[in-house]
C-alpha cells in the first residue's frame, strides 16, 4: 500500500479528516481487506499507547511549579523592556527638562536684576551767563564733579591768574571766613 | 530722601580758619585725587529729610544757598544760588554712597566745594 494511503488510514483513525473525506476513506476501508487490516493494527497500537502511557510526576507542587513559570515570564518581559529601543524624543526629554528649568531660572534672575538696578538718566543742567559748568565722573569713587568757572578764566587745572589791579574783578568768596 | 550737604574749602594753607573741621575721608580722597589743592577743610554740614516732589533750602554760607528738590527715584534738582542769583541749576542722580560735588574758584587761590550725598534709608548724623 502506498504511503499516502497509510497516512490516510492513520488520519481517519485520529479523526483528522474532513467529514466528506472521512466517509470515503471509511467506505474504502470497509471494502478493502488490506486497508481494514492496517486500520485494525493501527487502532490496537493507539489503544496500547494510551493504556500504557507513563504518568509524569513533578517534585514541586502545582502552585509552586506554575509560579516559577510566571516569574520567568516576568523576567523575560522586563529584559525586553530594558533593551527596547528608546525613541529620540524620549532621549531628548531627559536633557531638555533640566535645561529648560535652568533657562527659566536664568530669565527670572535677569529680570530681577534689571528691576533692582535703578535706571540711569541723563544729567541736565543750566548755568548763568558768563559762567560754564564742566562735568566729569571719577570712576574709581563713582563721584560726579561739576566745576563752575567764569567763561573768561583759565581751565581749573592751571593756576589762576594773579590778582589784578582792579579788586572788583575778583569774585567774592563763597566761604565765610 | 535724607540728604547731606557739606561745604568744603580747598586751600594750600596748612591751617584753616576757626570754623574748619576735617573732611569726610572718602570725599577728601576724591578731592585730593582730582584737584590741585593740598588741604581741604569742612566749613558747613547740613542735613535734611526731603520728601518726594518737595524742595528744601540749605544755607551753606552767607553768600551761598542750595535749593534741593527731590524728584523721586534718586533724582534731585539742585539750584545753586549765589548772592541771590541762580548760578547753576541741574538735575542729577544721587546713588548712595557716591558723592555729587559742585565746586568753583574762590579768593586767594582757593576753591569751594559742596559735596552732596543721600543716605538711602538710613539717617545721616550731623557733625
Amino acid at each position: 500500500m502506498k504511503n499516502d494511503l497509510q497516512l490516510k488510514v492513520q488520519s481517519w483513525l485520529d479523526g483528522e479528516l474532513p467529514e466528506r473525506e472521512a466517509r470515503q476513506v471509511g467506505e474504502w476501508i470497509a471494502r478493502d481487506a488490506e486497508a481494514s487490516a492496517l486500520a485494525a493494527e493501527l487502532g490496537s497500537v493507539n489503544q496500547a499507547m494510551l493504556r500504557n502511557e507513563a504518568g509524569v510526576t513533578l517534585s514541586d507542587s502545582r502552585e509552586f511549579y506554575w509560579s516559577k513559570i510566571e516569574l520567568q515570564i516576568q523576567r523575560e518581559a522586563e529584559r525586553n523592556r530594558v533593551h527596547a529601543p528608546v525613541p529620540w524624543y524620549a532621549r531628548w526629554r531627559k536633557f531638555m527638562g533640566p535645561a529648560l528649568g535652568v533657562a527659566a531660572l536664568a530669565c527670572v534672575m535677569i529680570v530681577a536684576i534689571r528691576q533692582a538696578v535703578p535706571p540711569t538718566y541723563d544729567e541736565i543742567s543750566a548755568t548763568i551767563d558768563g559762567m560754564e559748568a564742566v562735568t566729569f565722573h571719577d570712576q574709581s569713587s563713582q563721584t560726579t564733579i561739576i566745576w563752575l568757572q567764569d567763561s573768561t578764566q583759565a581751565p581749573m587745572d592751571q593756576k589762576p591768574a594773579l590778582p589784578s589791579a582792579q579788586p572788583q574783578d575778583e569774585p567774592e568768596s563763597v566761604i565765610d571766613m | 530722601m535724607n540728604l547731606e550737604a557739606r561745604l568744603v574749602w580747598g586751600t594750600n594753607d596748612e591751617q584753616g580758619g576757626p570754623n574748619c573741621k576735617p573732611v569726610d575721608p572718602e570725599l577728601a580722597a576724591t578731592l585730593h585725587r582730582t584737584f590741585k589743592w593740598s588741604h581741604y577743610f569742612e566749613i558747613t554740614n547740613q542735613v535734611a529729610a526731603i520728601p518726594e516732589k518737595q524742595s528744601r533750602d540749605l544755607r551753606m554760607s552767607q553768600r551761598c544757598t542750595l535749593r534741593v528738590k527731590n524728584l523721586g527715584g534718586s533724582r534731585v534738582e539742585i539750584n545753586c544760588i549765589g548772592q541771590g542769583k541762580e548760578v547753576h541749576k541741574g538735575a542729577y542722580t544721587l546713588t548712595p554712597p557716591s558723592w555729587l560735588v559742585l565746586g568753583g574758584n574762590d579768593t586767594n587761590n582757593t576753591a569751594w566745594f559742596i559735596g552732596l550725598r543721600t543716605g538711602g534709608g538710613r539717617a545721616i548724623t550731623k557733625n
